[in-house]
């Protein structure tokens, strides 16, 4: 028995009921970097064992009271001279023959490795997902930079034309005033007036203003929006207004459904603020919105003009709120719906996507928020995302 | 007469910014802005355009559709993409029916230059069947073993962009390919290059494998058509040529620029032969027998049957595909430099230079004499007693 439980490569300590260690194995002594002769005998808190003794303590209060098997995740632990690190530790009350407590079996793993796999993972999404997005805006802002810089140069060259003009009614008005003949200025103004085409320069001239102004306006709108999306700090809950939130969503994304849908928004001017981490949940809108984008994509084809529509919808019901995205695109076929929130799945190209995307938004919005992940779908007719949030905070 | 000049954006915005931007070159241009590809190919079933300029994502159909579309259906046009778009899987899919690519925000005056030199072609080949051709050419052929190298090259697990660089550096076609992907923005670099292979270098191995697997961009010479042309030949004759014009460049003391122009114009002098062998084997094999029975230059055979000559095809390729204007220009006059309006120390001397010596060097080029140094040229700018260095050292390739 001695050696069976020795040679487990998880960590096992067993305590009695006065907290006291009686039993702890070589993967404990070598984590922690105690000998058992150190601990055995020794209440469990009192050992030095360099870990979260809160978290522990918090957790065999729990186990006792419960009398259930308890889970304590993320034990942040640092090992004298070797980097910080996490532990998952299970507490289960174990009994003797005759039904009596006798003790606590703690049975952990350094799960340090697969959590920093999962941050990564996650950070690689969302990476790519900003690539996309980055080279989208590069896009949609060259586009407005584009005219509005055309525009300015064609008014420097209408100013300048414009200005020859004003100095010959500049002279003409100087030989007015010192009643000299104006035959002479008359006609050069004819001439430059035809030449530099004044009726062309007067009808256009208000018009390059107006498209710069509305090109500044939209850079304006763009990096307004990518601020409000990719909101940097904030891991906590915030009341956060989720209409403007998806305007921003939509506004970054422009230029991934501008040309194969017609956007269509329906959002509740009452909506209440929602409690929710903003960065994440405009992540998963983002995830959504692309995913619509591309499944009309596909629909559409090459050389097709006709778009599809992907509408966003926002509603209270009841104790939440639902945020529906809609596209009319093919559908999702029977045989994969059970498959869509699996990680790694995708049905796109290799290289084109993790397949984390969906998995992921699952991942935000049940377990983060306490919210459901759902979808009604139709083949041939679309698909609809639902998205709901629960307005009130609770513990998850 | 006014050229014809298409823009084709599905931003109303940017057509009407273009149209006010390029307001000045009305009188030389009949400028029409369309807001789709669709409305573009009808309009060009109605009246030709000289040049093209397409965005490149627009709804329907996108810049590479319509762009495919005016190669088949209008293929004299010179298709230009101005773009803002960065997404390297739809560059690439550009890459053979695009002439030039141009990057959102472009200039006025990156863009009034690119168009202009564009319609500007036209006056170099008259012939539009011919204009035709050139303009529809994705590819030009490579001599196969260095097509075959290159393939293995790329699909190597341990290759190396100096090794695909110096590959491609040895052969014509590719040279020139790759020229004019790093000149024009398709891939966002738009820069002076010194050679070949530090524009592999620029595009990076996996650009360059999608180029060459997916894309296609090389193709190797069918030997079957080849007739009186003499394939390799030609490829040893340009490799001289252009390290014998970097050469003259160098000892000149010219700038960087004339030096890695004159090498790469010295290697693609002959370009126009390529096209022509592999566009009309019969023709061409035609006037090389007619040089070579009659003893005057290839050139002069040309012009007799086929009314355009090898440096007027060539230089109006390199000039579609928008290589530099010293290239292109030392292309166009490198049997007659003093045709050429510029009388200065350029890569056109260089390569003329450069052609003639290696020309008395080395006279087995198949068909034709040899090319004979236009002496009063040389003598013009300064350079008659300077000839003697350069010749008593052979100009060959390493």
């Amino acid at each position: 028995m001695e050696q069976v439980l020795a040679a487990i490569p998880s960590i096992l300590i067993g305590i009695d009921m006065a907290t006291k260690i009686t039993w702890w194995n070589m993967t404990a002594a070598q984590t922690f970097g105690l000998a058992s002769s150190q601990v055995v005998g020794r209440p469990l808190q009192e050992c030095g064992i360099p870990w979260d003794t809160q978290a522990i303590l918090h957790g065999l209060a729990t186990c006792r009271s419960t009398r259930v098997r308890v889970s304590v995740d993320d034990v942040r632990f640092h090992p004298p001279g070797k980097k910080e690190g996490f532990l998952g530790i299970s507490l289960t009350l174990m009994q003797s023959a005759c039904g009596a407590d006798v003790g606590i079996l703690l049975l952990g793993a350094n799960i340090t490795g697969r959590k920093l796999m999962r941050s990564q993972l996650a950070q690689a999404q969302k990476l790519e997902s900003i690539g996309l997005l980055a080279a989208g805006i590069g896009h949609e802002i060259n586009t407005p930079i584009q005219y509005i810089g055309d525009n300015i140069l064609f008014l420097q060259e209408a100013f300048h034309d414009l200005s020859t003009l004003l100095e010959h009614y500049a002279a003409l008005y100087q030989m007015c005033r010192n009643g000299l003949p104006t035959t002479s200025v008359l006609s050069q103004i004819d001439t430059t007036t035809a030449a530099i085409d004044v009726a062309y320069l007067t009808a256009e001239i208000p018009t390059a203003i107006q498209q710069s102004l509305e090109g500044v306006e939209r850079v304006a709108t763009i990096v307004r929006a990518m601020k409000e999306f990719s909101h940097p700090s904030t891991k906590e809950k915030v009341s956060v207004d989720l209409n403007k939130a998806i305007e921003s969503t939509i506004t970054v994304a422009r230029n991934e459904w501008k040309y194969v849908a017609q956007m269509v928004t329906d959002l509740a001017p009452d909506l209440p603020l929602v409690p929710c981490v903003p960065g994440e949940l405009n992540q998963v809108i983002l995830n959504i919105l692309v995913n619509a984008a591309h499944a009309l994509g596909d629909v559409g084809g090459d050389g097709t003009p006709e778009k599809g529509t992907i509408t966003v919808s926002t509603r209270q019901v009841g104790e939440g709120v639902e945020i529906r995205i809609a596209d009319t695109g093919p559908g999702i076929p029977e045989a994969i719906r059970d498959k869509i929130f699996d990680p790694f799945f995708t049905t796109k190209e290799v290289g084109k996507g993790t397949g984390q995307g969906l998995a992921i938004a699952h991942t935000v919005v049940v377990e983060q928020h306490g919210g459901q992940l759902t979808f009604e779908t139709a083949e041939g007719e679309g698909t609809t995302f639902i998205i709901r949030l629960p307005l009130t905070l609770s513990r998850s | 007469m006014q050229k014809r000049i298409l823009f084709v954006d599905d931003e109303v915005n940017v057509l009407q910014g273009l149209r006010r931007m390029l307001n000045a070159m009305r009188h030389e241009w009949d400028m029409v802005f369309v807001e789709s590809g669709q409305e573009a190919l009808a309009l060009l079933a109605q009246a030709p355009c000289d040049v093209i300029v397409s965005d490149m994502r627009m709804p329907g159909m996108d810049g590479t559709q319509l762009l495919t579309q005016v190669m088949k259906r209008f293929p004299l046009t010179v298709r230009i993409i101005l773009s803002g778009y960065a997404d390297s899987s739809i560059i690439l899919k550009a890459v053979g029916p695009v002439h030039q690519y141009l990057a959102k925000p472009c200039d006025a005056a990156t863009l009034q230059v690119t168009v202009a030199r564009a319609c500007a072609l036209r006056s170099l080949l008259a012939d539009p069947a011919l204009q035709g051709l050139i303009a529809g050419m994705q590819t030009l052929p490579s001599l196969p073993t260095l097509y075959l190298e290159v393939l293995e090259a790329v699909q190597d697990p341990h290759g190396s962009l100096e090794r695909v660089g110096d590959i491609m550096s040895r052969d014509i076609s590719m040279t020139a390919k790759m020229l004019q992907l790093v000149n024009s923005a398709f891939f966002g670099l738009r820069r002076h290059v010194a050679s070949p292979g530090e524009a592999v270098k620029l595009l990076g191995l996996d650009t360059i494998k999608a180029l060459v697997l997916s894309v296609q961009i090389f193709s190797h010479f069918d030997h079957q058509q080849k007739g009186a042309f003499a394939l390799d030949v030609l490829w040893q004759h340009s490799l001289a040529t252009g390290t014998c014009a970097k050469r003259i460049a160098q000892e000149e003391q010219q700038d960087r620029h004339v030096v890695d122009h004159a090498f790469m114009a010295g290697l693609l002098h002959d370009i126009g032969k390529l096209v022509l062998a592999a566009n009309l084997p019969d023709r061409y094999s035609a006037a090389l027998v007619q040089a070579q029975a009659q003893g005057t230059a290839v050139w002069e055979a040309e012009r007799a049957l086929l009314g355009t000559t090898h440096a007027e095809v060539g230089a109006y390729l390199l000039g579609l595909w928008g290589l530099p204007d010293a290239i292109v220009e030392a292309l166009a006059f490198h049997h007659c430099p003093s045709a050429c309006p510029e009388q200065r120390f350029s890569p056109l001397t260089a390569v003329h230079i450069a052609n003639a010596l290696v020309h008395t060097e080395d006279s087995t080029e198949a068909g034709g004499m040899p090319a004979t140094l236009d002496s009063a040229y040389v003598a013009q700018l300064g350079l008659s007693e300077r000839l003697s260095t350069w010749r008593p050292q052979p100009c060959r390739a390493a």
